[in-house]
């Protein structure tokens, strides 16, 4: 930190950085080293403070990783190129954003994570959304549809419907949405180990209801990672897992390559398990390097693939940490991948970077405080350039959120661009001493883990090995311990307690629900015709067998022929897990 | 006398296990045996290994709105097996509103976000009658 050498690329003349140091020394001498004098002018703060005493010995960044001096000058950036290193937005290293308008040029989207109880009550909100404005619905799927299970399997009892919507066959797709302008709504969904099926269900929905699938909007996350390193809805192996996510890349690469986006990385799950920032950097990257050379392996040219691809990121609580996360992570992307794939074309080396802001930091005690806290969470995203940004409700912390809740969420960064005029220029902290070398610092130590996961053989080996899992639960124990022992503050949980405000209202489940999804998929197994449903089950088993065989064989056709028969998830899952096995991840504690 | 024995697990198909593991970890530093199961534990597997593992408390973590039904069916299992002397407290998102009902069902207690890791030590000896070494 404060490197003092002299750099020929610095943005400052000749001379004028001594002047600075001696005027910088000058301030320490006169100006901060007597503050008392303050105190005379302002006797009620020394009486109680004493003299030169700082309110806490040092101060340190949100994840812990830097200490922050008094102040930042000129003399912090010193080696900071303003035209390689910070730039233009738009333009190689893309510091300042991808864009050259930034926001100026984005309209921000209503968005909503939604789908919980039945598929009548989520089906009923996604209609409020809509009306509400929303063109955006991404669908939570239960646990069972999101492990491939159907909704009358003994595994599945009690948590039908619980966290996402249940589905069983194509024919709750056509159910939930057949009130939907599909042209108009961008939709998509979360489930990771179930990429080919998800890709399968939303197509299947285009065609049936007379839509061209190609026109349709529609977003797959299909990220297997994340599934191992704290999310947990994983199925198979994750190299399996990388493998048919990597299937739905190339399907919808080649045959629809308009609007579907066919993967994206989450890095949240990373961080709210323990990550720092850097880290969060760095392994985020590392991912994205993994999931880009695993499509190449298939015959997908990155060029292709990158444009369609982004880094989907939380935002935390250090406002200046996090801008310069998002800063830091787009510079070091356009290097790394200019280094990994020898090119400078747009496509591949800028980075769109998105976010989920950090709902790991709401608190139960007091919810309405994480207002205040999802709000700061959405300006860094905005200020560090984030292209689309999900905010959590605040009630997320106690309960699943209500339809009011949701909605606040969905306006905040309405409220942020249009009223606070956040997005009025493109990267306004950019040229700020403090974000510029807070910038530089993470993408230093960014690098440093992306190093660490590269030597570990790549991010498969590190998920295989556990080496993220235990990355996370060793900062997760030391975040804990730090509010512990008092060194971290939350307000409302260590500082500023009361007894908890009981009366918000919460999100109320409907216990019907299980029993009405299992009578549907009896009925649905009953109409459906079954040597069809055979005959498809069977020619995913051969892919599946082919698979494991190391031949190449992609599952996207043959699972979307089962889905079209109305094979159920569990059916056409249970046929994959009879060849590839079910995995177990490593205890790690 | 012995150590307290611990079992933390999360039942149902819900996998996050940030909570579960920062537990289990703290419970170990805090001079207790822990076995720790990880996620996707049914009641059966739950109660069985705390059987096996001859456990004085049984910690369940739940934040998938499953808590009524998985603690039901494990105090109902512990029953069925005379072993009511494990213990059994949940933690996880559990409204508030839910809490006098695991409490009936013999739950002895309930830990929501945000929970001081000493809290839960000291309510496990209290519990237990046990010092934790």
């Amino acid at each position: 930190m404060g490197k003092k050498k002299k750099s020929a690329s610095g943005p400052f003349k000749k001379g004028f950085l001594e002047r600075f140091q001696s005027n910088l020394k000058n301030w320490e001498e006169d100006t901060l080293k007597k503050r008392v004098i303050d105190g005379e002018l302002r006797p009620e703060f020394w009486t109680k403070h004493g003299q030169k005493e700082k309110i806490k010995p040092e101060f340190k960044s949100g994840s812990g990783e830097y200490t922050i001096k008094e102040i930042y000058t000129p003399l912090d950036m010193n080696d900071t190129d303003p035209i390689k290193q910070i730039g233009l937005p738009g333009s190689y290293p893309y510091t300042r954003g991808r864009d050259p308008l930034g926001y100026q040029a984005l309209k921000i989207p209503l968005k909503f994570y939604s789908g919980y109880g039945s598929s009548e009550t989520a089906k009923q909100r996604y209609k409020t959304l809509y009306d509400a404005g929303s063109r955006f619905i991404l669908v939570a799927a239960d646990l069972p549809t999101q492990i491939g299970y159907d909704s009358d399997s003994p595994t599945a009892a009690g948590e039908v419907g619980k966290v996402g919507i249940a589905f069983d066959t194509l024919a709750d797709m056509e159910r939930l949405f057949d009130w939907m302008p599909l042209d108009k709504v961008q939709t998509g969904t979360v489930g990771n180990c179930i990429g080919p099926w998800a890709l399968s269900m939303f197509y299947l929905l285009g065609e049936k209801r007379g839509v061209d699938p190609s026109v349709m909007r529609v977003q797959l996350q299909n990220d297997p990672f994340k599934e191992y390193t704290g999310r947990g809805t994983y199925i198979f192996s994750p190299k399996i897992a990388m493998d048919l996510a990597s299937d739905v890349v190339v399907h919808i690469c080649k045959y629809l390559p308009n609007h579907w986006e066919p993967q994206y990385h989450c890095t949240t799950t990373l961080r709210w398990g323990g990550c720092s920032a850097t880290q969060e950097v760095g392994f985020g990257i590392a991912n994205l390097i993994a999931y880009i050379e695993a499509a190449q392996e298939k015959g997908v040219k990155p060029e292709v693939f990158a444009p369609r691809l982004n880094l989907h990121m939380t935002a935390d609580m250090d406002l200046f940490e996090e801008v310069a996360k998002f800063r830091a992570a787009r510079r070091l992307w356009a290097k790394i991948a200019r280094e990994r794939f020898g090119t400078d074309d747009p496509r591949i080396t800028s980075l769109r970077i998105t976010v989920y802001t950090g709902a790991n930091r709401l608190i139960a005690q007091q919810p309405l405080t994480n207002i205040v806290r999802v709000t700061i969470q959405v300006l860094a995203s905005m200020l560090g350039g984030a292209e689309s940004i999900t905010v959590p409700a605040y009630d997320e912390a106690l309960a699943l959120p209500t339809a009011e809740s949701t909605r606040l969420a969905g306006l905040t960064p309405h409220i942020l661009n249009d009223e606070c005029m956040a997005g009025n220029t493109s990267d306004p902290l950019g040229g700020s001493y403090y974000v510029e070398w807070l910038t530089n610092k993470v993408e230093e130590d960014g690098r440093k883990w992306y190093d660490a996961v590269e030597a570990k053989g790549g991010a498969l080996a590190a998920v295989e090995s556990g080496y993220y899992l235990q990355q996370m639960a060793d900062g997760m124990y030391e975040y804990q311990k730090e509010i512990e022992r008092g060194e971290r503050t939350i307000v409302g949980l260590n500082k500023f307690l009361v007894e908890t405000d009981e009366s918000i209202e919460l999100f109320k489940f409907d216990y019907e629900a299980e029993k009405n999804q299992i009578e549907r998929l009896r009925k649905i197994k009953i109409e459906r015709d079954h040597a069809t449903v055979e005959k498809c089950l069977s020619r995913l088993k051969q892919v599946a067998e082919n698979k494991a065989a190391g031949k190449q064989d992609n599952i996207v056709m043959p699972m979307m022929e089962a889905v079209r028969a109305y094979a159920t998830v569990g059916e056409i899952f249970g046929v994959l897990r009879e060849i590839f096995g079910e995995y177990r991840l490593p205890l790690i504690v | 006398m012995g150590k307290i024995r611990v079992l933390i697990a999360k039942p149902g198909l819900d996998g996050h296990e940030t909570g579960a593991r920062l537990i289990a970890r703290a419970l170990r530093d805090a001079g207790m045996e822990v076995i720790y199961l990880g996620a996707r534990q049914t009641p059966k597997m739950i109660v069985d290994s705390a059987l096996q593992e001859g456990v004085d408390l049984i910690g369940l973590s739940i934040l998938s709105g499953i808590h009524k039904e998985a603690a039901s069916s494990v105090m109902r299992m512990l029953e069925e097996n005379d072993a009511t002397h494990i213990s059994l407290v949940v933690g996880g998102i559990i409204p508030k509103a839910d809490v006098p009902e695991l409490k009936r069902m013999g739950v002895k207690g309930v830990f929501g976000p945000g929970t001081n890791t000493h809290q839960v030590v000291a309510f496990i000896n209290e519990l237990t009658g046990l010092s934790p070494k």
